[in-house]
C-alpha cells in the first residue's frame, strides 16, 4: 500500500498490468522496475518517482549487510532467543528444558546466553542469510523478545 | 564445569554451566540476571563475613563464640520470641528453625504467609490440581498468567514452558496458546502472539469475571453482551472456548491474586472454577502452578506440614503446637513478642513502616549472608553461607518439586551454613 500511494493511480495499462495496484504488487516483489512505468517518469511526477526510488533502494542492486543488535542495557537474558531461534533448534540437542545452553556452543548457534546477557555469537548460519523463498523472512528473535532488546537491521 | 541447580528464584533452573575451579565462579552460561546476580554474591561488597554485636548503638565485630553468648542470653531473657524468614535457606535450615522455636516456646512464621501459602491453605477445602513444569513443557497447549508480570519476576519461566519443543508438542510455541490476564500492561505481553488473548482487566473485578466464567461453565449462553470487568463478549468466549476445549491447561496464579482489595476470597473461587471445569471436562485438564518469589518458600510448607501439620504461622507452647489465628504481621501489630530471630530475610524493607517500627523496638538477632536495612537495627548478626553455591540443601521448586542444590566453592573461612548456625544456638540454649 505504501508503494501504491507514490503511483499516478491512473490505470492507463502502459506497464502491461491491469490496474496500478497490480503493478505495486509486482513492484513489491521484484518482478518490475519502477521505470516500467512510464507515466511516472514524466516530470510532473518526478518528486513520486524519486520516493519510490528511494524505498526500493534495497532491491534496486545496491546490497545491505545484515545486523542483529542486541541491547545488552535491556536484556535479562531469559534466553527465548535461544530457544526460539529455528537455527539453535535444527541443530542443538533437545532436553527437557526446551534448549539447555550447551558449553562449548554447537558451530551453527547464533545466540548464547553467558553472565545473565544475551550475546550473538556467529551471523553466518542466520535463516536470513542461508535459506531461501519465504524462511528468508524469519524475524522471530526480534518478534518474541519480550524486553524489545534484539533488532534486526540492514546497514 | 558442570551443570548445577540455580538458587535464583522460584524457578531453580537445573542447566545452568558453571565453570569454577573451586574457589571463584569463572563463568556463568545460560543463567538469566537474576541468577547471575545470585552468583555474584559470593565476592558482593554487601557480603558480611565476620559475626557482629550492637554496643552502645554501633555494630562491632566480634567473636562466634562471644555472639552465641550474646544470642543464648536475649533468648533465656525472652518468653516470647518471635521466628520469621526461612524462606532463603535450604529445608535442613528449616527443620531446624522449627525445632528451635519449639524448643523456645516461640512463633514461627515464614515469608510464606504473606505469599501462597493462603492457596495452600484454602486448598484444603477446594482441591488443587496440581501439575510439574515438564508437563507444561511437553503436553501443555494453554497457558494462563493471572496477576503476575512472569517476565520480569522470573525471567526464564516462558523459555522453559511456552516457548520449549517438548516431547508431544513438537512444533513449541505454535501449538502452545497463552492467556495473560493483568491490569496493567507488563513487559510479558512482549511475548504475545496473533493467536493469544491479551486481557486488560479493570483493577480489582478479577471476582466478576470468575463469576461469570463459572456460571457460564453451568448453564452455557449466559454471558452479557456487554461483557464483564473491562474484557468485551468475544474475549470472553475466546477464553471459554480455551478454558473448556484444552487438552492440558496451565494456570499460574501470580501475587496479584492473592493481594486484590475485595472481602471476598478470589482464590477460592478461581479453584472452584478449575475444579468445575475439570468435572465437565472429557479429554483434558485444567492445573494451577503457583508463582512464589523466593526460592525455597514451598519448602518451608512443606516441612512445617510434614512435621507439625500446618504449613505457616506455627504457635509453640509448652513443647507442642497450639492452635491460632495469627500471623507474623498480627503479631508485630500487636507486640506480642519480646525478641525476634530473622533468618534471611529483610523484613524492614518489605513490612509496612508502622510494623518495622515496632520490630525495632525490641531485640532482633539476624541470620544472614548480606547486608540490608534489617541489619540496621539488629543486635547480634550471624553472617552465613549462601545456599545453593557455598553449601548444599534441599529445595522446592514452584510446582513442588523437591531439587538438591549443590556445592561449588568454598566459603570465606569461619563462615557456617544456616543449618550449623541454628544448630549452635540450640545446643547452647540446651547446655545452660
Amino acid at each position: 500500500m505504501e508503494l501504491y500511494k507514490y503511483l499516478p493511480k491512473t490505470n492507463c495499462k502502459e506497464c502491461g498490468k491491469p490496474t496500478c495496484m497490480a503493478f505495486a504488487l509486482d513492484l513489491l516483489q521484484g518482478k518490475v522496475k519502477v521505470d516500467d512505468c512510464t507515466p511516472l517518469l514524466e516530470p510532473k511526477y518526478k518528486k513520486q518517482y524519486e520516493t519510490l526510488k528511494e524505498l526500493l533502494g534495497a532491491e534496486e542492486g545496491i546490497i545491505k549487510e545484515l545486523k542483529i543488535n542486541v541491547d545488552t542495557d535491556l536484556c535479562d537474558g531469559c534466553g527465548i532467543c535461544v530457544t526460539v531461534c529455528p537455527v539453535n533448534a535444527r541443530y542443538c540437542p533437545p532436553t527437557l528444558s526446551g534448549k539447555a545452553p550447551d558449553y562449548p556452543p554447537e558451530k551453527h548457534q547464533l545466540f548464547q546466553v553467558k553472565g545473565g546477557k544475551c550475546e550473538l555469537l556467529n551471523l553466518e548460519h542466520c535463516r536470513r542469510l542461508e535459506s531461501e523463498g519465504r524462511e528468508r523472512e524469519c524475524r522471530v528473535c526480534e518478534t518474541y523478545c519480550p524486553r524489545e532488546a534484539v533488532k534486526i537491521e540492514y546497514v | 564445569m558442570r551443570k548445577i541447580p540455580c538458587s535464583g528464584c522460584s524457578l531453580l533452573c537445573d542447566d545452568i554451566i558453571v565453570r569454577s575451579d573451586g574457589i571463584f565462579i569463572d563463568e556463568v552460561i545460560g543463567a538469566c540476571l537474576k541468577g547471575k546476580e545470585r552468583f555474584d554474591q559470593v565476592t558482593a561488597k554487601n557480603r558480611i563475613v565476620t559475626p557482629m554485636i550492637r554496643d552502645d548503638s554501633d555494630l562491632k565485630k566480634s567473636s562466634w563464640d562471644e555472639a552465641f553468648k550474646k544470642v543464648t542470653k536475649l533468648l533465656k531473657n525472652s518468653n516470647k520470641p518471635l521466628l520469621y524468614g526461612f524462606s532463603t535457606v535450604s529445608c535442613e535450615a528449616q527443620l531446624k528453625g522449627l525445632e528451635l522455636a519449639n524448643l523456645l516456646n516461640g512463633f514461627i512464621d515464614s515469608n510464606s504467609t504473606i505469599c501462597q501459602g493462603k492457596v495452600l491453605n484454602m486448598a484444603k477445602e477446594t482441591g488443587l490440581t496440581l501439575t510439574t513444569i515438564s508437563e507444561a513443557i511437553n503436553k501443555a497447549d494453554l497457558l494462563i498468567v493471572w496477576g503476575a508480570n512472569a517476565a520480569e519476576s522470573i525471567p526464564r519461566l516462558f523459555n522453559k514452558t511456552l516457548f520449549s519443543r517438548g516431547k508431544f508438542r513438537m512444533t513449541g510455541r505454535e501449538i502452545k496458546t497463552l492467556v495473560i490476564i493483568d491490569p496493567v500492561k507488563t513487559a510479558s505481553f512482549g511475548v504475545m502472539g496473533v493467536r493469544d488473548i491479551a486481557l486488560q482487566i479493570n483493577p480489582g473485578e478479577d471476582i466478576n469475571l470468575i463469576k461469570v466464567l463459572k456460571e457460564e461453565c453451568c448453564n452455557p449462553g449466559s454471558i452479557a453482551s456487554e461483557g464483564v470487568a473491562g474484557i468485551d463478549n468475544d474475549d470472553l468466549k475466546r477464553l471459554l472456548l480455551h478454558l473448556t476445549g484444552a487438552e492440558n491447561g496451565i494456570i499460574f496464579i501470580g501475587q496479584g491474586l492473592l493481594k486484590t482489595q475485595s472481602k471476598k476470597s478470589v482464590i477460592r473461587e478461581l479453584l472452584e472454577l478449575v475444579q468445575m471445569i475439570n468435572v465437565k471436562q472429557q479429554k483434558g485438564r485444567i492445573s494451577v502452578i503457583l508463582i512464589g518469589g523466593h526460592y525455597n518458600m514451598l519448602g518451608f510448607d512443606h516441612v512445617a506440614l510434614s512435621n507439625y501439620g500446618k504449613n505457616h504461622s506455627l504457635q509453640f507452647s509448652n513443647n507442642q503446637l497450639i492452635d491460632t489465628d495469627d500471623t507474623i504481621v498480627s503479631k508485630i501489630e500487636r507486640e506480642d513478642f519480646d525478641c525476634s530471630i530473622i533468618v534471611g530475610t529483610d523484613p524492614i524493607s518489605h513490612l509496612p513502616q508502622e510494623l518495622s517500627k515496632k520490630l525495632a523496638k525490641k531485640p532482633l538477632i539476624l541470620v544472614d549472608n548480606k547486608k540490608s536495612a534489617t541489619l540496621r537495627i539488629a543486635d547480634v548478626v550471624l553472617p552465613s553461607t549462601i545456599t545453593g553455591i557455598e553449601s548444599e540443601g534441599l529445595a522446592f521448586r514452584l510446582d513442588h518439586v523437591p531439587i538438591e542444590l549443590k556445592k561449588i566453592v568454598n566459603p570465606p573461612s569461619n563462615i557456617f551454613s544456616d543449618e550449623e548456625i541454628l544448630n549452635q544456638i540450640i545446643e547452647k540454649f540446651k547446655l545452660k
